[in-house]
């Protein structure tokens, strides 16, 4: 017993060590299994040979606000769904945040927006967020079929809440996903996100 | 949003134009901030240089953002519309603060920000004329939750050939230009990367003074970790700040930022440097992912303090200790001991220099066991040897046994053989070794509240620092011992020998007593109640042999010796359990706390700071005699509790009685590594640390600034 309190900090830092790259461009992305918001379980490794979106969201956040009130969120998810993209959008928002949304409420939310992800995923307990180590919302991953994270950072180079600049932006995740679908390797893999912190 | 009626302004302005003589502008107010322009001077002097503020006045617990907004959030932006002729600066950000966000950490501003913009006046206006600077603003403002906020702004100012200070901004303008950063004078930086870590290294200008707790803040994301400490030691002269490269990297060539220090550097609260990297770095690991939630503790708290001034601060600890009640009456005894003897000088330097030795020696044991232990893994703080309830109970029968000897039970001569105790009076040098040994074991309970930050610093640092500060703590505390033997002049200061020696020795027996009842307390706070009683009959034991061996001395009946040996063995033995109980730990037996003190865990700050609420943590332990008096005269106030309750603060103790490896993680990360520790946690601001000795009006001041 003695022992193994001894070594479990030890085993803990090894496991730290270990994943201590996994959620930066060119590494895999960290597994999960994260329930959807009518509970049922979504695992990121059933989707391997697919292309694969992690949009970090909160309905409260002003920034995703400004992407969805401009349509340009439900707009990537429609487009890239019919090539076959699965899009995940996730909430890191724990579960003892003000923010909190139960799944019933993210449901009903992505439905009046018009969104069209894949899932939405209700990451209650902030671990996915962490093993992600996303800082804000929204935040972008996009993942090649062989689970590999091409793509990692903002949704696009106009770092501000209004909703008038998505039209001049440079959409990161577009050019990545247009270049990561013909085969190409992805120009610009990686860059700062903006935007609400995660409530963890 | 804020509700700007534009006609209206444009009205007012145009009125307030037509008189033109004042500065006019009002605030415009958002439902988190008030915002307006405002000017140092109350004229604008054609083909001069005019300094204009965007002043945010940002609601208490809400923050807005640097240019650098750090993990989350957007900085502030000022987008102007000037008349023809007129151009503007660059906003001048005033250094940023480091705000906690949940785990993640921000670069802003809370309170009242001046983003100054220094503006060209062009040479051809005309005297008397008056002039509109029109401004849109945009700001994030943020507490738990963001809101986008924004404000049309503007100024109106008379042209004039010369121009007063503005009565009521010129100050704050001028201050927050002093306060600016700015380039690094007389200090040389140089960055180096090493793996994940970013190596900023600060050569002092020749007589530089210490600049106190530092952190570097950089002008782009992607280059450092905002949530993840920067560290800070000495090399030599050199003041090295380690910097954790970020997880997400963008890579750089250069370092550019703003570097703010507790004392000011290079003449300045905060200085701005912009040097080439040398060697590279790597990403660094996750931020977010660490085996336990962090405490998020701004740069003020975090210890960084240099060598220096820990050993400084550890000496003055020494000396303190003297007088601690715990140590007192062992150094009376040895203060008595010159009073007595007239000894030959050379016989009595001896004399204080083995005390000394004995005082040095056992402090540098006690910080290489601690060295030791800590680099095998063990989670340790100061006061470690006393979560053992083994210690605790040796302690308590060593101070019984003290105690009974002033109380004049019995007399430590009678315990030696004729020879041996004849060997024990000549060799006294030895006697005043152990006499420092003594004082030292004595002395644990009251070091950790004088030494907190020092012994901190001391753990953290390489080996010879950690000697270097015990060291000094030994000799602080031996040096009055020394100064006495040393001057034998200065004992006539000292009362004369008499019979009122006798009376003061038979006192001094009741705050060992005292401190034996306290100790019985606190391992009944470790084990449980059949501990005390345990503790109890051995001491009952102890002073039967005690007596029943005076007896023997002084009647030389062998059967009073058998019923002192008796005795002895019965203590022995009913001590044995107690001796051989595991060390304390939390685990062991959850900690007793009181209905309104909720028990740390390492995510309970973070999810009441983050519900909002702000929570004060007393960091505290049975065996810390001044946790216990604060918590006895301060925390358990009446009113001090009504306050915590009308500021809805969390209240949470984290009791340290038992080995807790999150609470010492947790001391550790506020730069601590003994009890008490006060903090008050505010959400979305630094955490504010309270002094060890507490009194109510500290919390009320606290609580005021709220």
């Amino acid at each position: 017993m003695r022992l193994a309190c001894r070594l479990a900090p030890l085993a803990a830092a090894l496991a730290f060590a270990a994943s201590a790259h996994a959620a930066a461009p060119g590494a895999i992305a960290p597994d999960f299994t994260v329930n959807d918001a009518a509970g049922k379980p979504v695992k990121l490794s059933d989707y391997r040979g697919k292309h694969v979106v992690l949009e970090w969201t909160n309905p409260e956040c002003p920034f995703v606000r400004k992407h969805y009130d401009s349509a340009n969120m439900q707009g990537l998810q429609k487009q890239y769904g019919t090539k076959d993209v699965v899009w995940l959008s996730v909430n890191s928002t724990n579960r003892n945040h003000s923010e909190f949304k139960t799944g019933a409420q993210m449901a009903a939310w992505m439905q009046e927006q018009g969104g069209v992800p894949k899932a939405v995923l209700i990451d209650d307990t902030s671990a996915t967020g962490k093993a992600y180590s996303a800082r804000t919302t929204p935040q972008m991953f996009v993942i090649d079929p062989a689970g590999k994270i091409v793509y990692a950072g903002a949704i696009d180079d106009k770092r501000s809440a209004n909703p008038a600049d998505v039209k001049t932006a440079k959409n990161f995740v577009r050019a990545a996903l247009d270049e990561a679908l013909a085969g190409k390797p992805v120009s610009v893999a990686s860059t700062s996100p903006y935007g609400c912190s995660v409530k963890y | 949003m804020s509700v700007v009626h534009a006609p209206f302004r444009t009205l007012a302005l145009a009125l307030l134009a037509a008189l033109g003589t004042l500065a006019s502008a009002a605030p415009v107010r958002t439902p988190n901030v008030e915002a307006e322009i405002v000017a140092e001077r109350t004229a604008l002097v054609p083909g001069q240089t005019a300094t204009v503020a965007l002043r945010l006045a940002i609601r208490e617990r809400w923050h807005t953002y640097w240019q650098n907004p750090g993990d989350s959030g957007l900085p502030t932006t000022l987008a102007w519309n000037l008349p023809a002729g007129f151009t503007a600066g660059p906003i001048q950000w005033p250094a940023p603060k480091a705000l906690p966000a949940g785990p993640l950490v921000n670069y802003g501003y809370d309170g009242e920000v001046f983003h100054l913009i220094d503006l060209a006046v062009p040479a051809g206006l005309t005297a008397g004329a008056s002039v509109t600077l029109a401004a849109r603003a945009d700001w994030l403002v943020c507490e738990d939750t963001c809101i986008p906020e924004g404000a049309d702004l503007a100024l109106t100012l008379p042209v004039a050939t010369s121009a007063e200070r503005d009565p009521k901004w010129g100050a704050r303008i001028a201050a927050t230009r002093d306060a600016l950063p700015k380039p690094l004078a007389g200090w040389t930086a140089t960055a180096t990367g090493d793996g994940d870590k970013l190596r900023l290294a600060l050569m002092p200008a020749a007589g530089a003074a210490d600049p106190g707790a530092l952190r570097f803040f950089p002008l782009r994301e992607g280059m450092i970790e905002p949530s993840r400490a920067q560290t800070l030691t000495r090399d030599g002269e050199r003041y090295v700040l380690t910097l954790p490269v970020a997880f997400q990297l963008q890579p750089f060539d250069r370092v550019a930022g703003v570097i703010t220090a507790g004392n000011g550097i290079g003449g300045a609260k905060a200085a701005t440097l912009d040097v080439p990297l040398a060697g590279s770095v790597v990403a660094g690991p996750k931020p977010l992912d660490a085996p336990a939630p962090k405490l998020n503790v701004g740069a003020g708290a975090t210890s960084t303090l240099s060598l220096a001034a820990a050993i400084a601060l550890a000496f003055g600890g020494g000396l303190l200790l003297n007088l601690m009640p715990c140590v007192f009456p062992v150094l009376s005894l040895k203060l008595m001991s010159f009073v007595s003897h007239h000894d030959a000088k050379a016989t009595m330097r001896r004399e204080a220099f083995a005390f000394a030795a004995g005082v040095v020696l056992s402090f540098v044991l006690l910080a290489l066991a601690l060295v030791a232990l800590r680099a095998a893994g063990e989670q340790l703080g100061w006061g470690f040897q006393l979560q053992s309830p083994a210690v605790v109970a040796g302690l308590a029968v060593l101070f019984f046994v003290l105690a009974l000897n002033l109380s004049g039970v019995f007399e430590f001569g009678m315990f030696a053989p004729q020879a041996a105790a004849g060997w024990t009076a000549k060799n006294r040098t030895l006697d005043a070794f152990g006499s420092g040994v003594l004082a030292v074991i004595v002395a644990s309970p009251c070091t950790a509240p004088f030494m907190g930050a020092a012994l901190g610093y001391a753990i953290a640092q390489p080996l010879p620092s950690t000697l270097a500060v015990f060291v000094a703590l030994g000799l602080g505390m031996a040096l009055p011992y020394v100064l006495l033997a040393w001057f034998p002049g200065w004992r006539r200061a000292l009362p004369k020998p008499g019979a009122w020696m006798e009376r003061v020795k038979q006192f001094l027996a009741f705050p060992l007593y005292a401190t034996v009842a306290w100790l019985a307390w606190v391992l009944g706070a470790q084990v449980d109640n059949d501990a005390v009683l345990r503790l109890a009959i051995v001491l009952v034991a102890v002073a039967f042999a005690a007596w029943a061996w005076r007896t023997y001395r002084v009647e030389g009946s062998q059967s009073w010796a058998i019923a002192a040996v008796a005795g002895v063995v019965a203590a022995a033995v009913l001590i044995a359990p107690l001796l051989d109980s595991p060390v304390a730990s939390a685990q062991a037996r959850p900690a007793k706390v009181d209905a309104s003190w909720r028990a740390f865990t390492p995510s309970v700050v973070a999810e009441l700071t983050a519900a909002g609420r702000p929570v004060f943590v007393d960091f505290t332990a049975a065996w810390c005699v001044t946790c216990q008096v604060n918590k006895r005269l301060v925390l358990n106030d009446a009113e001090v509790l009504a306050a915590f309750e009308r500021r809805n603060v969390a209240l949470v103790r984290a009791d340290w009685t038992r080995r807790d490896p999150d609470i010492t993680r947790a001391l550790a990360d506020l730069g601590r590594n003994g009890v008490p520790v006060y903090v008050l946690y505010r959400p979305g601001r630094d955490p504010v640390m309270l002094p060890e000795v507490l009194q109510a009006a500290m919390i009320h001041d606290a609580l005021a600034r709220l």
